[in-house]
């Protein structure tokens, strides 16, 4: 078993569709893929001059980072806070709160670096993926893949030194937590012998996709209040 | 025997001397062989670290709220079958997302996720429970507010501090506010009513004298043109407050915010 699928594991069974489109296949027909034409395409691309990548600045990665970290630690908190983490077994529990107090840590530290250029919170709504500790599972060890993915793709985007060292920092641990959490989902803690890097836009592609991401609702209004009075 | 202490002391000389030597040269490859250590670069300081994990505060003040995302029945029970308390709407009477506040959550008899939540609907105090995908994502607010009917006294607290405290007046003989937990389910603002002043809350509260009143006669928290009624027992069922007080409060007070009146 190489872990829980993409597709059953977010609320709208939407996680899982995003990524196996900017895939192009699913993962196993991309490593099957790749282990046909790899050399060849490796070979072809060293003899061709490097296309541009496209520009993101140091900022912008900070700015996202800040946001998926946002989504990962909110989502962890709300499972503890609403009960569910509360119903798993002891070694699960010690997981998920290690893993919300890591993240919660991530969003502190990301928020202090980026001081008044950091913007607000997003809302979210997790729907069912973290009422129910099989679902908060599922859905974790996706979040975890998905966030080794997105460091290993914009690490080496970054232009300043220090940065790429602490974004390493972040991707070793969060590598950690997906190899943590495959393990408490019964799922292979390292699958492949390497992971996938994403660009960022796919991984917003692909977290867009979750729904998980939602506008704040506003709950102002200019009505003439028909109150008892 | 002389001689053969001499040649002894020669040999002891010898010795010391080639293993001095030996040493020094040794000394010397040292200082020529390059220090691994110093050989590579040490590695790049990071921009930032993340300092001791963030364990999560304590949750005794927190209360959760949702706006409802999808029409749904709210049920007696977590059970699809169960008989069906009111349907719920997306919208409030005065026009905002309809928020419902949520008390407590289990699977349900289909085997999927259900929420009981604070209904405001009469009578007042009643719940019902309603699958989760019918409602958005939860918010938090650690505030409440408490009416104490008696000292004529709404008392703002967050996290379990006392952050406003102010006169108001309430309903009067006939027209009693109701008792009861209920929660704030909009603002409202820059309307052109100077009775209501220039901030209305409005609550899951209603009043039971007052069901012809329009939209239901729903309990508002909002501002007044009669300011010297306040302290008081004037209103139909709302809770009246000073302007300087209203306008303070919807500075503090998040739409969701249990209120609490007794």
């Amino acid at each position: 078993m190489t872990g829980p699928s993409f597709r059953d594991i977010d609320r709208d069974d939407a996680l899982g569709e995003a990524v196996e489109r900017l895939y192009g296949c699913t993962r196993a027909g991309l490593l099957r893929r790749a282990a046909f034409g790899g050399a060849a395409a490796l070979l072809a691309t060293l003899a061709r001059p490097a296309a541009a990548p496209a520009a993101i600045t140091d900022l912008e990665v900070l700015r996202f980072g800040l946001r998926f970290e946002q989504l990962q630690a909110t989502f962890y908190t709300q499972a503890e806070e609403i009960g569910t983490i509360g119903d798993m077994p002891p070694a699960e529990r010690r997981w998920a709160q290690t893993l919300g107090a890591h993240e919660r840590a991530h969003v502190k530290i990301i928020k202090e670096v980026l001081g008044p250029k950091a913007e607000p919170a997003p809302a979210f709504d997790f729907g069912e993926a973290n009422e129910t500790p099989r679902a908060f599972t599922r859905t974790a060890v996706a979040m975890e893949d998905l966030t080794v993915a997105l460091l290993g793709g914009v690490t080496p985007r970054v232009q300043d030194r220090g940065l790429t060292a602490a974004l390493l920092g972040l991707l070793t641990v969060e590598a950690r937590h997906a190899a943590w959490a495959r393990n408490i989902a019964g799922a292979d803690p390292a699958p492949h012998a390497e992971d996938d890097a994403m660009a960022l836009t796919a991984v917003q592609a692909a977290v867009d996709r979750t729904n998980f991401v939602v506008e704040r609702p506003r709950m102002d209004g200019r009505a003439a209040p028909p109150f008892t009075g | 025997m002389r001689r053969r202490a001499v040649l002894a002391a020669l040999a002891g000389a010898t010795a010391l001397a080639l293993v001095a030597g030996w040493a020094s040269s040794g000394r010397r490859a040292d200082r020529d062989r390059p220090d691994p250590g110093r050989a590579l670069p040490a590695p790049v300081a990071p921009a930032f670290t993340p300092g001791e994990p963030v364990a999560l505060g304590a949750g005794r003040y927190v209360s959760r709220w949702a706006v409802v995302r999808r029409p749904a029945a709210a049920h007696a029970a977590p059970d699809p079958s169960a008989p069906v308390v009111t349907r719920l709407g997306l919208r409030t009477p005065e026009g905002t997302p309809n928020p419902v506040a949520v008390v407590a959550r289990r699977t349900g008899a289909d085997g999927r996720p259900w929420v009981r939540v604070r209904l405001a609907i009469l009578p007042n105090g009643s719940e019902g429970w309603v699958r989760r995908t019918a409602l958005g994502g939860y918010n938090a607010v650690r505030t409440r507010l408490d009416i104490d009917l008696r000292r004529l006294e709404a008392t703002l607290t967050r996290r379990g501090r006392t952050v406003l405290r102010a006169p108001v007046a309430i309903g009067a003989p006939g027209w009693e506010t109701p008792r009861g937990r209920f929660y704030v389910r909009n603002r409202l603002s820059r309307y052109r009513s100077p009775t209501y002043g220039p901030v209305a809350f409005g609550t899951s509260a209603r009043s039971p004298a007052a069901t012809d009143w329009p939209a239901g006669g729903y309990v508002g928290i909002h501002g007044t043109d009669r300011p010297d009624l306040v302290p008081g027992r004037v209103s139909h069922g709302c809770i009246r407050m000073r302007n300087p007080d209203i306008r303070a409060l919807a500075r503090l007070m998040p739409v969701g915010t249990p209120v609490v009146i007794g």
